[in-house]
């Protein structure tokens, strides 16, 4: 445990497979970027520091693979997340619509405490592609469409030219940490030694 | 018989924590000390004859170089053990240089642990849908990050298994003795904390302990930094819940030379990779503890912050507590009553323990819950409210506790405390005030605002102890240690007459690695035992001596007591009545009966026969 207060925040990628997921997060936390696509199995996992306002912070980001077959990993691996971006490729229409599933997914199978504020961030990736002359899924489009959803953040990114990656991290953090902030004070019982007849466990397992 | 002088514990008819007055029995482990002269000397009687009978049943065993009979209720333990043990060889390695032969122990128990769902050795098809997943070799070489693939075979696990020098190294200078001397050696707190899982030293490391939340986030790492580790404690997280998801539970992972062993507490995730070929029963016991000294601090209420909120980040009410979990996780390689389930107790005259038990007796009539004197990890004297009864393994948590938490020793402390075995729900309180250096006396109250009374309490007990000398008597115990096996008189029984004649006499030194072995230590080539009371929940040992000398040595005899017991109380075939165990460093006799455990070691050269004198 750290001396120092620092916090940890999860991060969910979610998206259609090809959309770039990996790319973008390699481009964050590696600075790299291959042409190469190698498909995700199940999950990767990275962690990254950063500081914002004075504060450390360490996103472990959940890289998940796009595939269907690969859905059903979805409880075990959404639980407890603080923030979850969703990324489609502006190239691929479906990608696109295919954006409300894995929100109303991700949802349905992290079950957070309140699902109307819940943090997503949408990017909208491969915007260098073609010059982006074969865009087919225009700014304005995703735009209304956060908008419908709760006002979610909207990034448009180029893993591959690193345009947007660095901001729409910053912007992941700070909203996971927003739905992270709330604080309680622990305060367990204590034995109430007159009413309960404790006696201590006789299972001594040997 | 134990002691001839008129020392502390020669007492035959002392009766020293008698004064609990609890239903549960607590009488002196003294008196119980003096049943170990008539045990040891007794063994014959029952063992002889069996022992040779069975021993000429096994194969003369060459290859595994192990010699081992058990004389137990089944015999059909015996009837498997040698393809059992061939079994073993073959379910654990992968390439049959790799076992470590040297010793000459082969572990029967450990192929047979119920509900392991994996103890696979090709390299671990523990993967969700075979992710051996090559995309994440892309991020490995990512400075300040950490890349581990979900598919723990390829990438995951394998690239632990090193060499594993670093952490022998380390273990050599360590203090492994079973006696109180050890914390002075002890740094406490973590070491090597800017390893990650990229880290070719953190790989190399022999024994890792993990706590992380159901989410995935880590909260305690034994080396490294936590939230370097993020990655990592992701991939755990992914393994466990995976199977869960499945309905089913993970609970050992064999890959190569190392096993990785699960515990699931809630939404708590306790995780141990190991390589020290330890049982993985034992490493699961150990992992209890764990969340044991987890609980102690913060009780199990804390799983209702993991319902309200599943993102919930313990860490910080684990704050400052790095300390008490490392000085646990070393405990389990020097602290017998981490797999005994028992504590141990100062050896000190009749009178005095009484004159401590006497006081304390008092306070606990106050409407205290429990007082408990101890120095370091023994106790002097233990009284109980009626009705409460504190679990060995809660006081082995609470010394823990209080001894690796540098602030108790400054001043008086009041502190929240939970003791798991007690009631794992709610905290009580503990008064905490050292008296010197060692002796320490912890008062525990269900009284939050008790601080005030329990000091005026506290400044009469010191002036009692002081009065009845009572801390210098400790003090002198703890210089003069315990028992030693050299002091224990060479008993002639009527069985052996002749063979104790051999004893004590020089014996050309062994081939063997050590190069230090000749017939020493007590009686019939009685190196060391340990004697458990099932009854008292106590346990005595005899203190290190020559040849058991260095920590290595220590610690290797720690973990063979260790081994010896996980296979006495396997949960399929035991439990056993007698087992005699015999290898390239010591011969092992256990003797377990309904009243007391009886570990020893003896020189391997000594005859059969006469170590059971």
């Amino acid at each position: 445990m750290p001396s120092r207060r620092r916090t940890l925040l999860k991060v969910i990628i979610l998206g259609d497979s090809g959309v770039g997921k990996t790319s973008l997060m390699n481009q964050y936390v590696n600075k790299k970027f291959s042409t190469q696509y190698k498909a995700t199995i199940g999950a990767d996992f990275l962690t990254k520091e950063i500081q914002f306002e004075d504060r450390l912070f360490t996103l472990q980001i959940w890289d998940t693979a796009g595939q269907e077959r690969f859905q059903s990993l979805g409880v075990a691996f959404y639980r407890g997340a603080d923030c979850c971006v969703l990324v489609y490729d502006v190239n691929v229409m479906k990608s696109f619509d295919n954006l409300n599933n894995w929100r109303e997914e991700f949802l349905i199978q992290a079950s957070p405490s309140d699902p109307e504020n819940f943090p997503f961030v949408v990017l909208g990736n491969k915007t260098d592609v073609d010059g982006g002359n074969s865009r087919v899924v225009s700014e304005k489009k995703a735009r209304a469409w956060c908008a419908l959803k709760g006002n979610i953040p909207y990034f448009e990114t180029s893993a591959k030219e690193g345009i947007n990656v660095e901001e729409a991290f910053q912007c992941i953090a700070k909203n996971a940490l927003k739905s992270g902030e709330e604080e309680e004070i622990y305060m367990p019982d204590t034995i109430d030694v007159g009413s309960s007849s404790q006696q201590r466990s006789t299972g001594c397992e040997c | 018989m134990l002691q001839d002088d008129d020392d502390a514990n020669s007492s035959s008819e002392t009766d020293s924590i008698d004064q609990n007055p609890n239903p549960n029995p607590t009488t002196s482990i003294d008196q119980s000390l003096d049943a170990i002269e008539g045990q040891l000397t007794s063994i014959s009687l029952h063992s002889i004859p069996p022992i040779p009978q069975i021993i000429s049943a096994l194969p003369s065993d060459s290859h595994s170089q192990l010699q081992q009979a058990t004389v137990a209720q089944n015999l059909e333990y015996i009837d498997t053990l040698p393809s059992d043990s061939h079994s073993q060889v073959e379910q654990v390695v992968e390439s049959p240089g790799e076992v470590d032969m040297e010793r000459g122990v082969v572990d029967n128990s450990v192929s047979r642990g119920q509900g392991v769902l994996w103890r696979n050795n090709s390299d671990v098809d523990v993967d969700v849908e075979g992710q051996g997943s090559p995309s994440s070799s892309g991020y490995a070489g990512g400075k300040g990050t950490s890349s581990s693939s979900s598919g723990i075979s390829g990438s995951g696990i394998e690239e632990i298994s090193g060499d594993d020098e670093v952490d022998r190294v380390e273990v050599v200078n360590r203090s492994a003795s079973f006696g109180a001397s050890v914390d002075s050696e002890w740094l406490p707190g973590k070491r090597h904390v800017n390893e990650d899982d990229a880290s070719v030293s953190w790989r190399k490391r022999k024994k890792h302990f993990f706590i992380l939340s159901h989410s995935g986030k880590p909260i305690y790492s034994r080396y490294g930094d936590e939230h370097r580790l993020a990655g990592f404690s992701a991939t755990l997280q992914a393994i466990i819940s995976f199977v869960e998801n499945g309905g089913d539970r993970v609970k050992l992972v064999r890959a190569g030379k190392h096993q990785v062993v699960f515990l699931v507490k809630g939404p708590i995730y306790l995780v141990c990779i190991s390589c020290t070929e330890e049982p993985h029963e034992s490493l699961s016991e150990q992992l209890e503890l764990l969340y044991g000294q987890m609980i102690l601090i913060l009780t199990k209420s804390i799983n209702r912050c993991f319902e309200k909120n599943a993102k919930f980040d313990m860490t910080p009410l684990l704050g400052g507590t790095d300390a008490v979990f490392s000085s646990l996780i070393h405990s389990f390689s020097w602290n017998p009553a981490t797999f005994l389930h028992a504590y141990s107790c100062l050896p000190l005259a009749y009178a005095t323990r009484q004159a401590a038990g006497a006081i304390l007796q008092d306070v606990a009539e106050s409407g205290v819950l429990f007082a408990i004197l101890m120095c370091k990890h023994k106790v002097i004297s233990l009284v109980g409210a009626q009705k409460a009864s504190l679990h060995p393994d809660d006081m082995l948590l609470l010394a823990n506790f209080v001894m690796s938490s540098e602030s108790f020793r400054t001043s008086e402390s009041f502190s929240p405390i939970c003791l798991p075995r007690y009631n794992p729900m709610a905290f009580l309180y503990t008064y905490v005030y050292y008296l010197d250096a060692d002796t320490y006396l912890m008062l525990l109250t269900a009284n939050p605002d008790a601080f005030h009374r329990l000091k005026d309490w506290r400044i009469r007990i010191e002036m009692v102890l002081l009065k009845s000398n009572v801390l210098n008597e400790a003090q002198r115990s703890m210089v003069d240690g315990g028992m030693h096996v050299e002091d224990l008189p060479v008993n002639p029984s009527p069985l052996s007459g002749s063979l104790s004649s051999h004893l004590g006499q020089p014996r050309p030194p062994l081939d063997s690695t050590d190069g230090c072995k000749t017939l020493l230590g007590g009686p019939a080539g009685l190196w060391h035992f340990i004697y458990r009371s099932i009854y008292l929940d106590q346990y005595v040992s005899s203190e290190f001596s020559s040849p058991v000398n260095t920590p290595k040595q220590q610690k290797r005899l720690f973990r063979a007591y260790q081994k010896l017991y996980t296979s006495m109380h396997d949960r399929e075939l035991g439990p056993h009545k007698t087992q005699f165990r015999r290898d390239n460093n010591y011969v092992l006799l256990c003797w377990v009966t309904q009243d007391f455990e009886l570990y020893a070691a003896f020189d391997p050269l000594a005859d059969k026969v006469c170590f059971l004198l």
